[in-house]
């Protein structure tokens, strides 16, 4: 029996190795991290499994929730409303289920990587720390998106029932893509934090849930504590019109208008201008947000409902404003007040998210690093 | 393989390491080792279990900074220059997954991506590299499927992908059939003949003795001793020398005064009354050996067969089992 030889023993390697630091980055190294990392997890029929289970899933919800909620809202049976509905269900659907399942993405991609003894093989190489996170971040978004791409027809048929601006389609989808890459990257991080994949996923679950679940509920309970009854300007009907009014007055459907004016009265005031941000980090919030950008204009459509609770976040962001604007409830007669727009909102919540994302993903690439000084307690290297 | 000529041995050493100490904690899995590893040499590294063989093979794979000592790899600092040393190390650990998806040609052209080595020779250079390591039929096959074995073998086709000028490997052996083994010795023969660095760890102990050029014992996260190259002929090693009467042997040796042991295992009763067995001698090295075995048989002891017992490195070894932990 022969041993064949492997090539003719150039024993002299590259005169010059390339010079390989912590943040090299090369998109040759990149590509070639994710598509060991794609490879690996497409070929997988558990993967094809998921997308179908997902796209099942979608549809039955989709369908099944805008026939509820066509069925118990009167007003919306015409096709635009349905339309839009369908596609706030679709959005908010994709929008859960993607935060659900992306966490599960990355969250194990560096310690469950040591665990099987694939990762110190592949740190060895000359590929250098920022390659190998960035090409697991990159096939674990394009995998997120995989789930977006296969939601797209709920989209579509939300789209071409009407009612719903087209560019809302774009501006849904991308804002979606990246507050799943800002998961994808707290998912890195803490699976090179933690030592045990278990620890690491959970502790993705907790922080997505911490920004989608914990954080509204922090809201509404600070919000007592920072209410208080305080005088405040009011512009809206003078106490003295109720009080001119008489038996007659009150008897006839016609009253005399209410006149409008600027007065200082008691009112519970909250301020939330410490607090606001609990509200605009969340993953719907920002969406609902950055989708439909904008004001209410009071058309009392499912569009402009959804642009009047966004303008509620953003006024929660200024806090009480100078003067408060209670004419429009009492349909008093008197110019409206120009209100101090609050602008949206979305930015400060898209960029909070990614910030942790990048965060996770700096702390990946850190841990990373070799040859390494310390070890997660109760690890080895390979 | 014909005309071609080993390269030169490069002139500095293959792997220098001096008072490398690292600890786990309280833990000190190595607490000064001192080792050479010739270039063009094989090199068996032997250490009971825990001795510290795997921490020192990751420090010189570059994976762990040591707390002390200076170590060099293929003339490389693997913490300072980390990307030069690791440009020049195959390493193959003991424990190593695959990626049970991708195909075993798959596996080692991704490596090769990552070693960055030329696109236009790797396709060539992972043909080559299957057919050595005799997985060319499974070279489309998913990982999933090769057994324990030939998983083994892809992950040292792996090591070399990058033509590396040092080689690492933490009982390379574990898992390979006999015919396998016979390969691996083979190969590694012939790499270190190509001019490399060869360090093996293995408890295989009869395996590494007939490839290894050196050995150096680890015990206890320190070099105990550094066996020198070819002292077959003249090192003090134990032979087994066995004959039909153990009484006419052993009234020999003390006549001839020669310093024997008792060896319990060979006992047996041969037909007549007489006891056969075989007595444990210290020889230096193989002259002396056939020189007692002549005399033996001049003086009319009935011998039967005069050997080492053992390796000389299973010697080597039992000789640092009583600190096993």
């Amino acid at each position: 029996m022969t041993v064949q030889t492997p090539a003719p023993a150039a024993a002299t390697p590259p005169a010059a190795p390339p010079a390989v630091g912590t943040w090299t980055l090369t998109w040759h190294g990149v590509r070639t991290v994710a598509a060991l990392e794609l490879r690996q997890r497409v070929r997988s029929s558990r993967w094809k499994v998921a997308l179908l289970v997902w796209f099942a899933v979608v549809a039955a919800i989709t369908l099944l929730a805008g026939g509820v909620l066509l069925f118990v809202d009167e007003g919306s049976r015409d096709t635009q409303s349905r339309g839009v509905v369908l596609g706030a269900v679709v959005t908010v659907l994709v929008l859960g289920l993607g935060l659900l399942v992306t966490p599960t993405l990355t969250s194990t991609a560096v310690n469950g990587d040591r665990g099987a003894g694939t990762l110190a093989t592949l740190q060895v190489t000359l590929l250098s720390p920022v390659e190998i996170a960035l090409g697991k971040l990159l096939a674990a978004w394009a995998s997120a998106c995989a789930f977006l791409v296969v939601s797209l027809p709920f989209y579509v048929i939300a789209l071409l029932m009407g009612g719903v601006p087209v560019w809302t389609l774009p501006r849904v989808l991308l804002l979606t893509a990246l507050l799943l890459a800002a998961v994808c990257g707290i998912g890195l991080g803490w699976s090179a934090r933690a030592a045990r994949p278990a620890g690491s996923t959970v502790l993705t679950f907790v922080t997505v849930a911490a920004l989608t679940v914990f954080s509204p509920v922090f809201f509404g309970l600070t919000f007592p504590f920072l209410s208080s009854t305080q005088e405040v300007q009011v512009y809206g009907v003078p106490d003295e019109y109720w009080a001119s009014l008489d038996d007659e007055d009150l008897a006839s459907s016609t009253p005399p208008a209410p006149t409008c004016e600027v007065f200082t009265a008691q009112r519970t005031v909250a301020h939330t201008e410490g607090t606001w941000w609990l509200l605009a980090i969340n993953p719907f919030v920002i969406v609902a947000d950055g989708a439909l950008p904008g004001t209410s204009v009071g058309s009392g459509s499912v569009v402009d409902e959804v642009r009047s609770s966004t303008q509620g976040v953003r006024d929660l962001r200024l806090g009480e404003p100078d003067v408060r604007d209670e004419c429009g409830d009492w349909g008093g007669d008197g110019a409206p007040l120009p209100r101090d727009h609050a602008g949206p909102v979305w930015p400060y919540g898209l960029a909070a998210n990614l910030l942790l994302g990048g965060l996770g993903f700096v702390t990946a690439v850190r841990r990373l690093r070799i040859p390494q000084r310390t070890l997660p307690r109760g690890t080895r290297v390979a | 393989m014909p005309g071609e000529t080993p390269p030169t041995p490069a002139p500095s050493v293959g792997i220098e390491v001096s008072g490398l100490r690292r600890a786990f904690g309280a833990v000190k899995a190595l607490d000064g080792v001192d080792l050479v590893a010739r270039a063009g040499a094989v090199t068996a590294l032997v250490g009971p279990n825990g001795s510290g063989k795997t921490t020192l093979l990751l420090v010189l794979a570059g994976l762990l900074v040591p707390d002390a000592g200076h170590v060099r790899v293929a003339g490389h600092d693997p913490v300072t220059q980390s990307a030069a040393a690791r440009a020049r190390t195959g390493w193959m650990p003991d424990a190593f997954g695959t990626w049970d998806s991708l195909t075993a040609r798959e596996v080692l052209t991704t490596f090769a991506a990552a070693y960055r080595v030329d696109r236009a020779v790797a396709g060539a250079r992972v043909d080559e590299l299957l057919a050595t390591v005799h997985l060319d039929e499974y070279a489309d096959q998913p990982a999933a499927v090769l057994s324990r074995g030939q998983k083994q073998r892809l992950g040292l086709a792996r090591a070399l992908v990058h033509d590396p000028q040092v080689l690492l490997l933490d009982e390379p052996a574990s898992g390979l059939d006999p015919r396998s083994r016979v390969d691996l010795r083979l190969l590694l023969r012939r790499l270190a003949d190509e001019g490399r660095t060869v360090l093996v760890s293995s408890h295989v102990l009869s395996e590494l003795d007939e490839m290894a050029d050196d050995a150096v014992f680890l015990s206890r996260g320190r070099t105990v001793v550094g066996r020198p190259g070819g002292d077959a002929a003249t090192g003090l090693r134990t032979w087994h020398v066995r004959a039909l009467d153990l009484g006419a042997l052993t009234t020999w040796l003390e006549s001839a005064d020669v310093p024997w042991r008792p060896d319990e295992r060979a006992l047996g009763a041969a037909p007549g009354g007489t006891v056969t067995g075989g007595v444990l001698v210290d020889v230096a090295g193989e002259t002396a050996a056939a020189a007692l075995l002549r005399d033996a048989v001049t003086a009319g002891v009935p011998v039967v067969s005069s050997a080492p017992a053992g390796s000389a490195l299973e010697q080597a070894y039992l000789a640092l089992e009583e600190e096993r932990r």
